[in-house]
């Protein structure tokens, strides 16, 4: 397979100046783009929940204010 | 006469260039005969043989290929870029965001692009070249287009050819590899879809967080997530319809006919007809099926410490190969059982799998090349 591939003069393979980087770089991409993807997973879910509340809190004061609106008419 | 025979003449200095007719009638085939990326592949296929005609102006210094080439991919990557809009404003967040774990198998399916950095790097090609093959995994045409360039690689246009034609083979590579790596067990899960509505102002957020967080971390990933959300963000304000609508359709068009025909420039025969081609189509096909198998198995990983159980065909929607893994995943569920329909859980893996790409595409750019 080697003596094959030595056939293609442009490529040195095996060469461990390349390869090292490249393992090297396993490991931080995959490490890189799990914390990405963490972070926004953790991003979204605290912005969902804000959204929730703050649509809670609205329905409350609405409920609220429809309630006291009948008292203040009569 | 022997003006009327100049072309023949450089024909027998050059004959690599019949080789390129060949191959540009086969894009055109292609394109035409079997719908493949008819977008892409017909302008390129087209460009092959425009660049590889003996004394062809069109790609001398101010020829009107050489000139797009240097201005809308060497001098910015504009155009890759500006077709990110395109693809931002064509995508729905909205079943990400329903079940946002989803993501993780969209990260999980790059796993081919570093094993194939490695594999690359081990056949001997440099690292710029072996990034760029890697990125052929990536399912993802403007990403590896943008890192090719950005890296300088040597061979631009067999990585684009490669990455254009593997995309249109999804369906034919993803089901066998996915197979391969589920029981029959696996496939029948079932999975409930709670249609929860998003609320406008999270489908506004969304774009702005996931650029800000990319940013953060992966700075060089910026160019091409920061399009995609901008895309993305004209989609879901409201208030640019018709705007959103251009983009998803006459913008996209055009830029991805020019982007074809552009990348012809690199298909000049001296430049595509080599040996390593060949290994670049076998390492492109390599990182595809190593992607699915990433995605498979992460959802495999998943389901051990989760109650509600996913089904591992999802990991294979979680290359970015939109919407084509979604489809090639929901075809197999209602294969196995008419009853289960997991589309819109694959299409949420699948479009995590478009932001992934893209954030991946920056890190490869930003660890290996820092400089640049």
């Amino acid at each position: 397979m080697l003596h094959l591939l030595l056939a293609f003069e442009n490529l040195n393979p095996m060469n461990w100046e390349v390869i090292k980087p490249a393992l090297n770089f396993l490991w931080q991409g995959l490490l890189a783009i799990f914390v990405v993807i963490g972070l926004i997973i953790l991003a979204v879910k605290l912005t969902a929940f804000c959204i929730n509340k703050a649509t809670e809190a609205k329905k409350r004061r609405e409920e609220a204010q429809n309630a006291e609106t009948p008292e203040s008419d009569s | 006469m022997d003006f009327l025979l100049k072309g023949f003449q450089a024909i027998g200095d050059n004959p690599k260039m019949i080789a390129m007719w060949i191959i540009g009638g086969l894009l055109i085939y292609l394109a035409i005969k079997k719908d493949m990326e008819p977008a892409l592949l017909l302008p390129m296929g087209f460009g092959a043989i425009l660049v590889n005609l003996p004394l062809s102006p069109v790609v001398d210094e101010h020829g009107i290929i050489a000139s797009l080439f240097q201005v809308g991919i060497a001098a910015s990557e504009a155009m890759p870029l500006l077709l990110f809009i395109g693809i931002g404003c064509m995508i729905d967040f909205g079943p990400l965001l329903t079940n946002p774990k989803l993501f993780i198998l969209g990260g999980a399916a790059q796993l081919g692009i570093f094993i194939t950095i490695i594999l690359a790097a081990m056949i001997g090609f440099p690292l710029n070249d072996a990034a760029s093959i890697g990125i052929i995994g990536a399912a993802d045409g403007p990403t590896a287009i943008l890192v090719a360039q950005k890296v300088m690689s040597n061979y631009l246009g067999p990585i684009m050819v490669v990455a254009y034609s593997y995309m249109a083979l999804v369906p034919i590579v993803q089901p066998a590899v996915v197979k391969l790596c589920t029981t029959k067990k696996e496939r029948l899960i079932k999975m409930k879809y709670s249609a929860k509505q998003i609320p406008k102002l999270m489908r506004i957020l969304f774009p702005i967080i996931v650029t800000i967080c990319s940013g953060l971390i992966a700075p060089d990933s910026l160019s091409l997530v920061g399009m995609l959300m901008f895309g993305n963000l004209i989609r879901e304000c409201g208030v640019l319809k018709s705007l959103s609508e251009t983009a998803q359709t006459t913008f996209s068009n055009i830029i991805t006919l020019l982007l074809g025909i552009t990348i012809a420039f690199q298909m000049q025969a001296d430049q595509f007809l080599q040996l390593e081609t060949l290994i670049i189509m076998v390492l492109g096909l390599f990182a595809f099926v190593f992607d699915t198998v990433g995605g498979v198995m992460c959802a495999k990983l998943m389901n051990l410490f989760s109650k509600e159980k996913i089904n591992p065909m999802l990991g294979a929607a979680g290359i970015s190969a939109f919407p084509m893994a979604a489809r090639v995943v929901e075809k197999m569920s209602i294969k196995e059982d008419p009853s289960n329909h997991l589309l819109m859980h694959a299409v949420g893996a699948n479009v995590s799998g478009q932001i992934a790409s893209a954030i991946v595409g920056g890190l490869i750019i930003g660890i290996l090349f820092p400089g640049l």
